[in-house]
């Protein structure tokens, strides 16, 4: 099978969102989607797969002019599409959901459980998963739930299988085992388009590569014959430089310590943070690190332990009472803990200082408005003013006003769960800037991360978790990758 | 867009006009007077006026009741053969509804009122701001606890309950074991049957069990199987209305017994279930009389006439035996 | 994409879809029937809007986060039968009110109880008040009216449901003040702002420090209150206390909510937009009573209205995304 998009122009209203796309893949062949959050990449896709009606331009397969009339016509067609989000019904068996819609049914009409178990678990030993069909599908991890749904593409035949950031959310582990099933389905001639933030992953996995900016194709090349400065230089339209801005950090006074925190999935974690510090967190998903946060923040239940916030014994019962003691808190979840999407930015980051502006009791909107304003300068967010809501931001954009928010509350001690997780290029840097701005202010920050690269440039010392257990610290001074992961995976 | 944006606008400033013209209209009504009234009282004196001058505003209880609706056509057809106009609101049971539905009978300025009240006491503010406003009010079926009414016409509900007590006893004889079937708790028809029933009935009849089935047929069939399967022993029902009679026979039908049932209202649906043997009696009510009298009453005012403030219209118990005449004198069927 | 980039600050029209909707209904009925644009007919109509328009202002608070309470018909029922007993047994009916309200308040807290500790969602939490409670009133009033007695005599018993200041039903005046209270409340103070932000999304705002527990006890103590204090007006109004009185109205509740632009699932909403969905409704029931309507059709009418109502809220909504 053969795909060729020439021209391709999509608009919403006045708002010209693809402005003339050139894209092409073939069976055997994983070619990557790469471009800033809102460069069209998801639009592309969506007009391909019949979600979305093009303005012009043309859709040619296997070399026939072609419009599907739905996600469902193009699936008929060969056509998968893997969302980020997967749809899938957390509370049906595997089962279950890979036959929903295409339950086979026994003589009388009734479902044939039976077959379809057998039918499943059958595409399922093929991609060389163990995966138990009967198991909710809530119950799986993110990386199994993965595999069900390729599970589910090739029970349709797909000859083209679109995967939108598969890896966001999977272990390294995981990720190695998506790869082997990506590279043995192409070696039996299916194709992937692989939509992805990680550079790394181009080389990796990819055999060929499409920038998009700004609703344009900007290039396409062989991974083999490109280098990622090229690809970073075509996605941000300039050339970026080094990613990480590096540290310099002048530490100050214990601003908070831990001691022989435990609580669920995690035990005996003991640490300080000094004012000025960037103290990382290291570890595999599962590790631990964000359920010892939680907890130490408040929004969850600690079973033992205790925090000194500058040198006084502490106890931090609820958000509300860590944000008194000048702890912030940027979580993981960015949409359903981070923000209120469709509330105004001004709302959004007045939120956890809303009382500060009571005056007899009512809100001095002057004042908030002021106050929203100069935050939005400080942190570079990109939006026209302060009353658009914060679901219309880029996911960068998006962070930027979380951390506002905080920084708005005056955090002395700011908690960074996976601050650049879904964050574009460019806003990368300027959150890796803030951060530096905000210790050099002698903000303490704890910055959890999955990115090997990132804590190893943006952390002073990295805290490696394993299974809840704390493995030991490192001086990220002249760490390398390998130091980390052996901590991260349980070796000494 | 900018068309839009202006059509917007100018819709804005509409919308601010309205509002501050309603709000300043509120204003100026209000002439200033604080107090419990906002009358601005006029002369006492009857004009006289002839029926085909009239018109006449009329609230009913409610209209799934098939008694209800039978007065209403009744009060309707009496006041048009006349000549007068009537205006009819459905209070839907609901006592605030009905007091809302005569508020706006008034500001239509009818000449008078036939009110069918949902409940005595609830009814009695809007009366006295009918008698403010001058209007005279003729209560039906139920009277108004306070306020001026020029007469309330009905059947005697108290008088109803006993003969239907005093018709089982000497059809079942003394101490027979019975149910009572209670309408919906609280008004005035189920206090009132229920006060005449049991003035005689807890002491000569066995009354096993009192439940409420709100006046409603399918409520009545739930709480009659159940009192069926309590108290399979029972010989007679009394049904506080004939809606719920007619559940209570379904009940009774369907567990194939023999009870002897009486019901209350003569409603056409129990009438024809007397007919059939499956109910044996009722309470009638004589709808068209009370319907025509209370239109009576409205025009015996507007000449002057003298009108009592009572008109007990009589009930009588219907059997088998009497059943097709009183179908024809009220139903004319 | 950034649409605000292209478009500063868009007129929104949305919002003021409820007050066109009415200010189209009342030319419409004035034009049927003049009568109706008539001082007299105003008052009228403000107040027979007011009970539900007080019910209407706790249930926003109530509905801006996404949760709700069928149990306010049930709460006023009871609050209204305890008032007039305790003016029935000599108690001067200005404590007597107050006793009410503050037993409605308490029941609408908990309400909040069972829901934030409780974890029992709204819906079925106040539909088990709102069964408990109605049936505690029958029980308390044996199924009989309260009436009579002091509650003939009480000036100030009378005053609060029939009275007038300044030529204005009193309960008109009653709303309005509890409006003025209920719109600063709600856009001008934290405590709004954090109603709005645990309607958006409740665990955003609790990571952001909000007390959600605690916030949600609140606000269903004041649609407890609103409950009662519309209970107190109804009964005074009536001059009786119904032992079924109340009966469906958090249905027009949610429905003056609703048509004033508030969203189920939480977080959207407007005090002014309840007030308008309040006086659409009851300009519906007085102005088809006025019409000479059959009140079979109004209820269809109604429904008819609710339905066009938020079809146009969320096809706007859409169209915007």
């Amino acid at each position: 099978m053969k795909i060729e998009m020439k021209g391709i122009e999509k608009s919403f209203g006045t708002n010209k969102v693809l402005r003339g796309v050139d894209f092409d893949v073939h069976s055997g062949e994983v070619h990557a989607l790469m471009g800033e959050n809102g460069a069209g990449k998801s639009t592309l896709m969506n007009i391909l797969t019949g979600l979305l009606k093009k303005d012009a331009g043309s859709i040619k397969v296997d070399d026939h002019d072609t419009t599907y009339a739905s996600a469902l016509d193009a699936e008929h067609h060969g056509i998968s599409f893997i969302h980020q989000e997967m749809n899938n019904f957390a509370e049906m068996s595997v089962v279950d959901n890979m036959f929903l819609n295409k339950e086979i049914k026994t003589k009388l009409g009734l479902v044939d459980q039976k077959k379809m178990r057998k039918e499943a678990r059958q595409y399922l030993v093929n991609l060389g998963s163990d995966i138990d069909v009967d198991s909710k599908m809530g119950d799986l991890t993110v990386g199994q739930q993965q595999m069900v749904e390729i599970a589910k593409s090739l029970m349709i035949n797909a000859k083209i299988i679109i995967m939108d950031e598969p890896t966001a959310a999977l272990t390294e582990n995981e990720t190695a085992i998506l790869f082997k099933t990506i590279r043995e389905l192409r070696s039996n001639s299916v194709g992937f388009i692989y939509i992805s933030h990680r550079m790394e992953e181009l080389w990796q996995i990819c055999d060929r590569v499409t920038v998009m900016r700004d609703g344009l194709s900007v290039n396409t090349y062989q991974t083999k014959d490109v280098a990622e400065n090229q690809i970073v230089h075509d996605m941000v339209g300039r050339d970026i430089g080094d990613y990480y801005p590096g540290r310099h950090p002048h530490l100050g006074e214990v601003a908070l310590k831990a001691e022989h925190l435990s609580g669920k999935k995690f035990h005996d974690i003991s640490f300080e943070v000094h004012e000025g510090e960037i103290l990382g967190f290291s570890g595999l998903m599962g590790a631990g690190r964000t359920e010892t946060m939680r907890a130490l923040f408040g929004i969850d239940k600690l079973s033992s332990g205790k925090i000194y916030v500058a040198g006084k014994e502490t106890k931090l019962t609820s958000p509300s009472v860590s944000i008194k003691k000048g702890i912030g808190f940027l979580t993981e979840d960015r949409k359903n803990e981070g923000l209120i999407t469709e509330q105004s930015l001004e709302d959004n980051i007045a939120l956890p200082s809303i009382d500060t502006f009571r005056k007899h009791g009512i809100i001095d909107k002057k004042a908030e408005d002021k106050f929203a304003d100069m935050l939005i300068k400080r942190l570079t967010v990109k939006a026209n003013n302060a009353q658009v809501t914060a679901g219309s931001l880029s996911g960068g954009n998006q962070q930027k006003v979380v951390l506002a928010k905080w920084v708005g509350s005056g955090s002395k001690i700011l908690i960074l769960d996976e601050p650049t997780r879904g964050v574009d290029v460019g806003a990368k840097k300027e959150i890796y800037e803030l951060m530096n701005q905000l210790t050099d202010r002698h903000v303490a920050i704890i910055m959890i991360s999955s990115d090997l690269p990132e804590v190893l440039s943006m952390s002073d010392r990295i805290e490696v978790l394993y299974e809840g257990k704390q493995m030991g610290v490192i001086n990220a001074q002249g760490a390398t990758q390998e130091q980390v992961m052996k901590l991260a995976t349980g070796g000494k | 867009m900018m068309n839009i944006k202006n059509f917007s606008k100018r819709l804005m400033k509409i919308a601010t006009a309205a509002s501050v013209l309603l709000l300043a209209g509120g204003i100026l009504a209000g002439c200033g007077s604080t107090g419990l009234s906002n009358s601005s009282g006029s002369s006492s004196k009857v004009e006289k006026k002839a029926p085909k001058d009239l018109k006449i505003g009329v609230s009913i209880s409610t209209l799934t009741n098939p008694a209800f609706v039978n007065l209403k056509n009744v009060i309707s057809d009496y006041a048009k053969k006349h000549g007068s106009k009537v205006i009819i609101d459905d209070a839907n049971n609901d006592t605030s509804k009905q007091n809302n539905d005569v508020e706006d009978l008034i500001t239509q300025k009818v000449d008078a009122l036939i009110i069918n009240p949902c409940d005595s006491s609830a009814i009695s503010t809007v009366v006295k701001k009918a008698n403010d406003a001058k209007i005279p009010v003729i209560c039906v079926d139920r009277s108004a606890d306070s306020g001026k009414v020029v007469s309330t016409v009905a059947s005697d509900n108290i008088a109803g309950g006993k003969k239907a007590a005093n018709w089982l006893i000497e059809k079942l004889g003394e101490n027979a074991k019975i149910a009572e079937i209670q309408g919906i708790p609280g008004a005035s028809a189920t206090r009132e049957r229920g006060k005449g029933f049991d003035s005689i009935g807890d002491k000569k009849l066995n009354i096993v069990t009192k439940q409420t089935a709100q006046f409603d047929r399918a409520k009545a069939l739930t709480v009659t199987e159940n009192i069926l399967q309590a108290h399979s022993d029972i010989k007679g029902i009394f049904a506080q209305n004939d809606e719920e009679a007619v559940g209570a026979a379904r009940a009774v039908k369907a567990a194939n017994k023999k009870i002897t049932i009486i019901g209350f209202d003569g409603t056409l649906a129990s009438l024809n279930l007397i007919q059939k043997g499956q109910i044996t009696a009722t309470v009638g009510q004589q709808w068209n009389k009370i319907g025509q009298e209370s239109v009576q009453k409205v025009y015996d005012h507007y000449q002057n006439k003298k009108v009592p403030k009572n008109d007990k219209v009589a009930v009588k118990i219907i059997t088998k035996n009497n059943v097709a005449s009183f179908k024809k004198q009220v139903y004319n069927k | 994409m950034d649409k605000a980039k292209t478009t500063k600050k868009k007129f929104d029209f949305t919002k003021y879809m409820a007050l066109v909707a009415l200010i189209i209904l009342v030319i419409i009925i004035t034009v049927l029937n003049p009568q109706f644009i008539a001082p007299n007919n105003l008052l009228n109509l403000l107040r027979q809007a007011s009970v539900n328009a007080l019910i209407a202002f706790g249930m926003t608070f109530v509905i801006l986060t996404s949760g709700i309470d069928l149990s306010v018909g049930s709460i006023l029922a009871f609050t209204g039968a305890i008032s007039a007993s305790l003016i029935l047994g000599g108690t001067p009916a200005w404590l007597a009110a107050l006793i009410g309200l503050a037993i409605g308040a308490l029941l609408g807290a908990l309400n909040g109880v069972f829901i934030t500790w409780g974890k029992v969602t709204p819906f079925i939490a106040t539909l088990a008040t709102m069964t408990i409670w109605r049936g505690a009133t029958y029980v308390f009033t044996g199924g009989n009216p309260i009436t009579g007695g002091k509650m003939n005599t009480s000036y100030f018993f009378q005053f609060v449901g029939q009275g007038y200041l300044f030529g204005i039903p009193f309960p008109v005046i009653i709303t309005l003040i509890a409006f003025i209270i209920c719109y600063v409340l709600l856009h001008k103070t934290a405590f709004g702002r954090k109603t709005f932000a645990l309607g958006g999304n409740e665990k955003a705002a609790f990571v952001a420090g909000v007390k959600t527990k605690k916030l949600l006890i609140i606000i269903y103590t004041i649609s407890g209150l609103f409950a009662a204090l519309a209970g107190f007006i109804l009964t005074s109004r009536l001059g009786s206390a119904q032992p079924d009185a109340g009966m469906s109205y958090e249905m027009d509740a949610i429905a003056s909510t609703v048509i004033g632009g508030a969203s189920l699932m939480g977080g959207k909403g407007r005090m002014a937009g309840t007030l308008v969905g309040a006086l659409l409704i009851a300009s519906l029931s007085n102005g088809m009573n006025l019409l000479g309507i059959n009140s079979f059709y109004q209820q269809i009418v109604k429904g008819v209205v609710i339905l066009i109502a938020v079809m146009i809220d969320s096809q706007t909504q859409k169209n915007r995304e």
